[in-house]
């Protein structure tokens, strides 16, 4: 091998190795997901192939000579041989059109392929690989689990840190579950869209002071004394406000109940409107992001 | 030989040329023309805000950064939502599949996105998505939405493709008079979910920014 | 048939279309500059209020460097060679001259006006087909006016036998015709109804899945159409005339160039892979894809065989230097293209930066660099002087061949990066990245590339300016060089 042939190789080879660092670096799996590993190798011949070939060519300006019968005509000059064609590339042609005819009958038969079949077993294969995962995990795992969900779905509006961006949506780092506005908001206007068992919250259920005593206790974290107003409050949400095992939100923690409504429905209130994710969470996602909202407040 | 002949020949050179690099088209393309066309059984065709969003759509260009195809892998359903099916895009013209997802895909983005958020994020996407590379776009809630041509479109492509549009779409001003207010009954609902004061004030004096058109096609993807 | 007896040809159309190529060039990579150095520094979208956006910039970008610099470079290689291996002056017709003029005029005045259009917004969308119906219809004129200049041409020709170049300037001009016409089929609204709403819009005759395969049977023979097989017409004539040796092989250019053009028109699904179009059509794009390589290599093999021996040449005459590394450059992406079209691949790789990358690859290195070789071997024998700096010219290779190098590995490693975190799922099974981590690690790749494209900007106003002094101030030649071209 002569030196340009080999620095043609050190740069595909340095090139490669850049890659697979990059991307192990992100703890991607290259053998372990097929299209990641056809991926590699197609990028490896990329680079080989071309280096390897166009330098052999190269090489022979220094090493070959030009030789041939010439042709009778010529073009302002230009002559032209007629030697035959390369050997190398004749074979090669030959070789790539069988294998297209290869490819089109058995690789990925021109009748009967189907994608969304390939589809299909993708889906089975991956729920066969996570089902045991997924029968009984445990809190930390659930945490865990539910975390990068939130970062993947739910980010884009609460925030990375689940703080709601300034007010753009619902803060889940607070004490209470709620701002005192959002409180009074739904005091005022009511509620009609989460779809609890007890149905709708009616409008103007408390006002002027006691609206603003309750919110204020409500949007707390329902800490300390309770005032005698949230009577009116309790016959729904329960004396301790948690809901009543499941009748009305809970408006202490976001328990699971909640967040499967919330989920379920969406959500519109003072803050904006929080579309509904029906059918985009697994249960056990649904479960594990839960447990990371919950985790937040803590 | 045929082909020093040929060289010689420049008409049937060209001819020769004409007829190889025809048949490919035709091969792949016209046989499954009627049915690549077909829409899904309840497709409606884009209102005309909708489709006066589209067209602030392409007028900015966003599928330069934003493809709108979810192909058929898990990791991409489970990101956007189900895959695109041929069928959902029968009244699209032109196609916005994209090239490039140098943002997320939006084919399904009006399940997962919802008006005030978008109103936010267009105004200034770093602001909402930290590290966003997406450019602000201002001066859509200035604008004002071209609805009369979206209207003549819906028209055009009811008369010439059959495109289900109501018997209220004639090609006759009159009719674009009487259907007016109804695209501003539609501008209005996507203003009342938004804060801007100038965009509600606009829409209330009969004007559609465009702000208001492309985030009612953005609630359409779905 | 005449004698050898040298021809006074007419270059005033070849050096009016170089103009306009130097002119576009700056344009569009300026353009591409800023929308790469956009996506690593967004603040940069605010310099021009609403018109500075990436958004409304890329199609600028793109447009301008295929209709504006490839069309011209395409054009006034062809007025400067066509003659030539016509052996016919395109001035002994009046008729030809006066059609290749308004080509001209019409031309410029099309692709600015269009390009204004689209900074306003005005825009069919499908990609490098953005031009509303009026500048379609411009753009068909222009190329009618070309195609009877070229038949034109042809017909009063003394050489009887086509020189390779033709045939693919001729292919050239049938293809682009095809492609164009239907893929920009549409209806004007204002004239479907009583004058309602814009006289500028239009609508696609083609809807959803069908409008998709027309664009990309389009999209992909336009780049096979034009930057390709014109670029290739260009190094059948340039490489062999400026070393003065003899093509390797005539059946290998045969074979090249009907494969090439039976091959080509089936791979434009390789751009619809795990679309919504019918799986068996993408079956055809991958395969004709991976088929596809021996045709493109046969004329790059084809002409680094025609310098065998010719070592000397390489290393002492920067114009070789240019030529070869553009069938290099040429090599590269028509492997990388069709490995890109292969199902599991193209998953990974569509939609991600390694397309652009690919894309690069050849407009950069093979499309850009063989134009720049052409003019530079041109421009000596349509002025009449020597080419005004050859050390310029060699700082500008290099330059230039670094930011060629540096686009495509930042581009590569960025696009498989990108492709495969979109895929990556963590030990629960849930995915692992948000989309905008996805977008956040690449900001070191597009800051090289950014970079890259500032390298390769500077590289090619020094071209500019090298030409502009040798039109000026180049030692005045009195003999038309027969080979290589004269340098100080
Ligand atoms: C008649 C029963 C009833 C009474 C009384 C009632 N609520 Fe509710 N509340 C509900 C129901 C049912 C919902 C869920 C409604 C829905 O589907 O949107 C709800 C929802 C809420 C919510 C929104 C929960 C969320 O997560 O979005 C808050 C806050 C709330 N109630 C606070 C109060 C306060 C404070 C009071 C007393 C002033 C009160 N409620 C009295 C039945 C009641
Ligand atoms: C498009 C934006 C958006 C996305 C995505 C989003 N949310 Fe929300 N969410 C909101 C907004 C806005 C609110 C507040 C509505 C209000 O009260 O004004 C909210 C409220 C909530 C609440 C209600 C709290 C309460 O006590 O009533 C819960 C729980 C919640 N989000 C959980 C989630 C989870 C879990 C995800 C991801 C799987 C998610 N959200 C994704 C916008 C979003
Ligand atoms: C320079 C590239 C670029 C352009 C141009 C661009 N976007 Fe984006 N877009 C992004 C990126 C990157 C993200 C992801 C980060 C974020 O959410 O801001 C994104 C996200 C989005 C999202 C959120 C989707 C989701 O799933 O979170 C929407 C909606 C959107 N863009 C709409 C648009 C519209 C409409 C336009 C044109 C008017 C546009 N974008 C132009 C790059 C771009
Ligand atoms: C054998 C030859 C080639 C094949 C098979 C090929 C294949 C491909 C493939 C598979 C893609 C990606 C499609 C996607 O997933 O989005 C692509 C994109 C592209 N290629 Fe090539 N390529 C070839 C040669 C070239 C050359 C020589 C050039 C230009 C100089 C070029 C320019 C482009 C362009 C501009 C795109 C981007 C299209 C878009 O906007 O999406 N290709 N090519
Ligand atoms: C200074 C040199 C250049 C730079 C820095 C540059 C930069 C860019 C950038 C940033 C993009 C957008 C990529 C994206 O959306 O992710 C792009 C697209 C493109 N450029 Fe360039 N460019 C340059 C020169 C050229 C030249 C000379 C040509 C053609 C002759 C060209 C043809 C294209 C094409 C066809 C696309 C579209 C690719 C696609 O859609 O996949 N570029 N360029
Ligand atoms: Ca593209
Ligand atoms: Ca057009
Ligand atoms: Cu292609």
């Amino acid at each position: 091998m002569n030196a340009l042939m080999i620095k043609a190789l050190a740069f595909a080879a340095i090139l490669m190795i850049a890659t697979v660092w990059v991307v192990m670096s992100l703890n991607i799996d290259i053998v372990g997901d097929s299209v990641n590993a056809i991926t590699m190798a197609g990028a490896l011949a990329i680079a080989v192939i071309t280096a390897a070939v166009s330098v052999k060519y190269i090489n022979q300006m220094k090493t070959d000579t030009a030789s041939g019968e010439l042709a009778d005509e010529t073009w302002d000059g230009i002559g032209e041989y007629k030697n035959e064609l390369p050997s190398g590339w004749a074979y090669s042609f030959l070789a790539v059109f069988l294998w297209s005819m290869w490819y089109g009958m058995f690789g990925y038969p021109l009748n009967t392929y189907s994608q969304i079949g390939e589809y299909n077993e993708e889906v089975l294969a991956y729920n066969a690989k996570f089902e045991e995962i997924h029968k009984n995990p445990d809190e930390a795992t659930l945490i865990e689990m539910g975390e990068s969900i939130f970062l993947v779905q739910c980010a884009p509006c609460h925030g990375n840190t689940g703080d709601g961006l300034s007010g753009k949506a619902h803060d889940f780092t607070t004490l209470g579950h709620f701002t005192k506005e959002q409180v009074l908001d739904v005091i005022k206007n009511g509620s009609n869209q989460l779809g609890y068992a007890m149905g709708i919250m009616p409008p103007g259920m408390a006002s002027g002071a006691q609206a603003e005593e309750i919110a204020i206790y409500v949007a707390g974290g329902m800490k300390g004394e309770q005032p005698a107003s949230f009577a009116s409050c309790s016959s729904c949400h329960g004396a301790d406000g948690k809901g009543m095992n499941g009748m009305s939100p809970n408006l202490v923690v976001y328990d699971q109940e909640l967040v499967h409504h919330v989920l379920e429905h969406g959500k519109k209130g003072i803050l904006g409107e929080m579309p509904s994710f029906k059918d985009r969470l697994t249960p056990v996602q649904e479960k594990a992001v839960t447990a990371y909202v919950q985790s937040l407040s803590n | 030989m045929f082909f020093h002949w040929l060289e010689k020949n420049p008409f049937f050179f060209a001819a020769a040329i004409s007829i190889v690099i025809s048949f490919a088209g035709l091969i792949e393309i016209v046989p499954n023309f009627a049915k690549a066309g077909k829409p899904l059984v309840d497709l409606k065709p884009r209102t005309v805000l909708e489709l006066a969003g589209k067209h602030v759509y392409m007028k900015d260009n966003c599928q330069s950064c934003h493809s709108q195809m979810i192909r058929p892998f898990k990791s991409e359903t489970d990101r956007y939502g189900d895959y695109s099916l041929s069928g959902e895009y029968a009244y699209d013209r032109p196609f916005l599949w994209g090239s490039k997802r140098t943002g997320p895909d939006l084919h399904r983005v009006g399940n997962y996105r919802t008006t005030d958020w978008h109103e936010n994020h267009m105004m200034d996407p770093p602001a909402i998505v930290p590290g966003s590379i997406m450019p602000a776009y201002k001066h859509q809630f200035t604008n004002i939405a071209d609805i009369e041509t979206a209207y003549a479109e819906a028209v055009t492509v009811k008369n010439a493709f059959h495109t289900p549009y109501g018997p209220e779409f004639q090609r006759t001003r009159a009719a674009w008079d009487a259907h007016r207010p109804k695209v501003l009954a539609d501008a209005k609902l996507i203003a009342d979910d938004m804060r801007n004061k100038d965009v509600k004030e606009a829409v209330a004096n009969g004007e559609v920014p465009e702000i208001v058109a492309l985030i009612a096609y953005m609630n359409s993807l779905k | 048939m005449q004698s050898n007896a040298a021809l006074e040809y007419d270059y005033s159309l070849a050096k009016k279309f170089t103009f306009l190529t130097i002119l576009f060039g700056i344009l569009g990579m300026l353009v591409g500059t800023l929308i790469a150095a956009q996506m690593a520094f967004p603040e940069l979208n605010y310099l021009l209020g609403e018109y500075g956006t990436f958004s409304r910039l890329r199609p600028i970008h793109t447009n301008t460097v295929i209709f504006g610099f490839t069309v011209s470079g395409i054009f006034a290689t062809w007025f400067y060679l066509g003659q030539r291996v016509l052996k016919v002056s395109i001035a002994e017709s009046k008729f030809l001259m006066v059609i290749g003029n308004i080509q001209f005029w019409l031309y410029f005045v099309g692709a600015l006006a269009a390009t204004i259009s689209l900074l306003f917004g005005v825009s069919s969308s499908k990609e490098y087909a953005q031009y509303e119906w009026p500048f379609d219809i411009v753009v068909v004129i222009v190329w009618v006016l070309w195609g009877v200049g070229m038949m034109g041409l042809i017909g009063i020709r003394r050489e009887k036998a086509l020189y390779i170049s033709v045939w693919y300037y001729l292919a050239c001009f049938l293809g682009i015709a095809m492609l164009y016409l239907f893929n920009n089929m549409a209806i004007p609204t204002y004239f479907a109804t009583e004058g309602l709403g814009s006289i500028l819009n239009s609508v696609s005759m083609y809807s959803g899945t069908n409008d998709a395969l027309v664009q990309w049977w389009y999209g992909h023979n336009a780049v096979a159409f034009g930057f390709t097989v014109p670029i290739v017409g260009m190094i059948y004539y340039f490489l062999p005339k400026e070393s003065g040796q003899a093509i390797y092989s005539y059946k290998l250019s045969l074979l090249s160039f009907w494969g090439l053009m039976f091959v080509y028109l089936w791979a434009g699904s390789h751009h619809l892979l795990w679309s919504t179009v019918p799986d068996w059509m993408q079956t055809m794009g991958s395969a004709f894809s991976i088929v596809l390589i021996l045709p493109s290599w046969g004329s790059a093999i084809n002409m680094l065989l025609t310098m065998k021996g010719e070592w000397n040449q390489l290393t002492d005459n920067p114009l070789i230097k240019f030529m070869v590394l553009a069938s290099t450059f040429y090599m590269l992406s028509t492997i990388e293209g069709p490995i890109q079209a292969i199902r599991s691949v193209n998953a990974i790789a569509h939609f991600t930066d390694w397309i652009p990358g690919h894309v690069h690859d050849g407009t950069l290195g093979w499309v850009t660099f063989m134009i720049m070789a052409a003019i530079f071997h041109m421009a000596p024998r349509m002025f009449k002087r020597e080419i005004y700096s050859r050390k310029l010219m060699e700082a500008q290779f290099w330059l230039q061949t670094t930011a060629v190098v540096l686009y495509f590995t930042s581009m590569w490693i960025a696009g498989i990066t990108q492709g495969m975190m979109w895929r990556a799922v963590d030990e629960y099974g849930n995915l692992m990245y948000s989309f905008i981590d996805t977008v956040t690690v690449l900001h070191p790749y597009y800051a090289i590339r950014a970079l890259s494209g500032v390298m390769y900007f500077i590289g090619f106003l020094m071209f500019a300016w090298n030409i502009y002094k040798t039109m000026t101030a180049g030692k005045e030649l009195t003999q038309e060089p027969q080979f290589r071209t004269p340098m100080a």
